[in-house]
């Protein structure tokens, strides 16, 4: 055991092949930062349309929000990138296919717009509604205190919850390995099937992914504490 | 749309539920030795002494690696060093758990640390020993403010596990998979097994709303959550 154990750490493997590894991580921020940007606009979309007054559009948002929050990322992954380009095809009677890149992105962005929406919808509502009341008495229009009043202060209040979200969209752009973009976890298992040695590989794949995690939810949250502290807007 | 669906949902339900009964197999006993792993990790972290330098990596560890990273290092390198998982199915049991467990952990954490040290200090006094009041006065009151949280911990097992069919465990994901692979139609079939996923995980979260609510208005529970 204590062979195998000195095996499985062994960096050497790592090292031979740091810039595909390398590339492969590039990929993985590189999707999570634009499907972060998705959810995050999604997810204000939605959660300023939860609140709304006719029924019409908040109900459309609830159950934006619960379809995309309680579907497994993978099936919505799947789904979208087997079985939407054939039903746009379908219905625009042009032929449509995503990259798996593409669908990655929309999957990943969706799927965590439904997560964020709720926070944003929880941070806008610990805003008294007599401030709002106020400014409307004021003759301020509806847009303008949502962008002058609530926004700024809800904003503030979902940082930490909203940092907590990035960091699971993280986690999760490991699953678009399984759509054939060719992330980090791609590259481990076509390097561990070459090489015929998982051992290595994959307790290394998991512990970089420890580290790098814990290390950014830190840096993340002391970020976010500083910016709540010292005032925004 | 019709045709198709008969010709291949309805034509395959047999694998199909054959894949849902493995998919709640599997998500059964992970969620059963995840609540096992967690109580003790988290009683460990809070009244272990010097062993909670090692409950303390465990639970981040658990907590920060991503699932699938999880799965695969599992079922390719716990049995060429531990020797065990022999299985695939063991495998994804012990990797959805593991994950599973770093959270309930903190669940459980939080719990404790919410119970008023003043409990523990007179249930000394009138000489119950550490397991008793653990088990007759601290346990309880946790488990009335995790339960909600619990459940829901089970959806999201239920979400990761739709991952174990990278491993070849013959799940719902699995046989939804297999038939898209066979036929090229996968319209119908994934849109099914998608609709079957989301309404198992959506009912698990309303039965977790429902006992939320059940027990603050039954128990006069405030403040957690």
């Amino acid at each position: 055991m204590l062979a195998a154990l000195q095996g499985a750490l062994n960096p050497a493997l790592f090292w031979e092949y740091r810039v595909i590894l390398l590339t492969g991580l590039l990929q993985n921020l590189y999707i999570f930062a634009e499907s972060a940007v998705v959810a995050i606009i999604l997810a204000f979309i939605v959660g300023i349309a939860r609140l709304s007054p006719r029924r019409a559009l908040s109900g459309t948002a609830i159950a934006y929000a619960e379809v995309f929050r309680n579907t497994p990322e993978y099936v919505l992954l799947v789904w979208i990138y087997f079985v939407l380009p054939l039903l746009l095809t379908k219905l625009l009677g042009m032929q449509i296919k995503f990259s798996p890149h593409l669908a990655a992105v929309i999957g990943l962005g969706v799927a965590y717009s439904g997560f964020m929406s709720e926070t944003v919808r929880a941070g806008l509502r610990s805003i008294p509604a007599g401030q709002a009341e106020a400014a409307q008495s004021l003759g301020l229009s509806g847009f303008t205190i949502l962008r002058r009043i609530t926004l700024p202060q809800a904003v503030r209040r979902m940082l930490p919850e909203i940092v907590n979200q990035l960091v699971s969209l993280f986690k999760a752009t490991t699953i678009v390995s399984l759509i054939s973009v060719q992330d980090i976890m791609y590259q481990v298992s076509m390097i561990s099937v070459a090489e015929m040695r998982p051992v290595p590989l994959y307790t290394g794949a998991a512990l970089i992914y420890c580290v790098v995690i814990i290390a950014a939810t830190q840096a993340l949250q002391s970020l976010t504490q500083r910016w709540r502290t010292r005032g925004w807007a | 749309m019709i045709e198709n669906f008969n010709r291949y949902v309805l034509a395959n339900l047999d694998p199909l539920l054959g894949g849902l009964w493995v998919t709640i197999y599997v998500c059964f006993w992970s969620f059963l030795l995840a609540l096992i792993l967690g109580l003790f990790a988290c009683l460990v972290r809070l009244r272990g002494g010097v062993l909670r330098y090692l409950a303390i990596p465990y639970i981040e560890f658990c907590r920060a690696t991503p699932i699938l990273v999880q799965l695969l290092w599992v079922n390719y390198v716990w049995p060429e060093i531990f020797g065990f998982p022999q299985t695939v199915i063991g495998a994804g049991i012990i990797a959805l758990a593991l994950q599973a467990s770093g959270y309930l952990a903190e669940t459980f954490r939080s719990g404790f640390e919410g119970l008023p040290s003043g409990q523990r200090e007179a249930a000394a006094a009138v000489g119950m020993s550490r397991w008793r009041v653990l088990y007759r006065i601290e346990l309880p009151q946790v488990a009335l403010v995790a339960t909600p949280l619990v459940i829901n911990q089970l959806a999201v097992i239920v979400k990761s596990s739709t991952l174990v069919s990278v491993i070849a465990i013959p799940d719902l994901m699995y046989q939804g998979l297999k038939i898209v692979n066979q036929w090229y139609e996968p319209i119908e079939v994934l849109t099914a097994i998608a609709l079957a996923y989301f309404l198992l995980i959506f009912s698990i979260s309303r039965v977790a709303n429902a006992v939320y609510v059940n027990f603050q208005v039954k128990f006069g529970l405030a403040g957690y959550g």
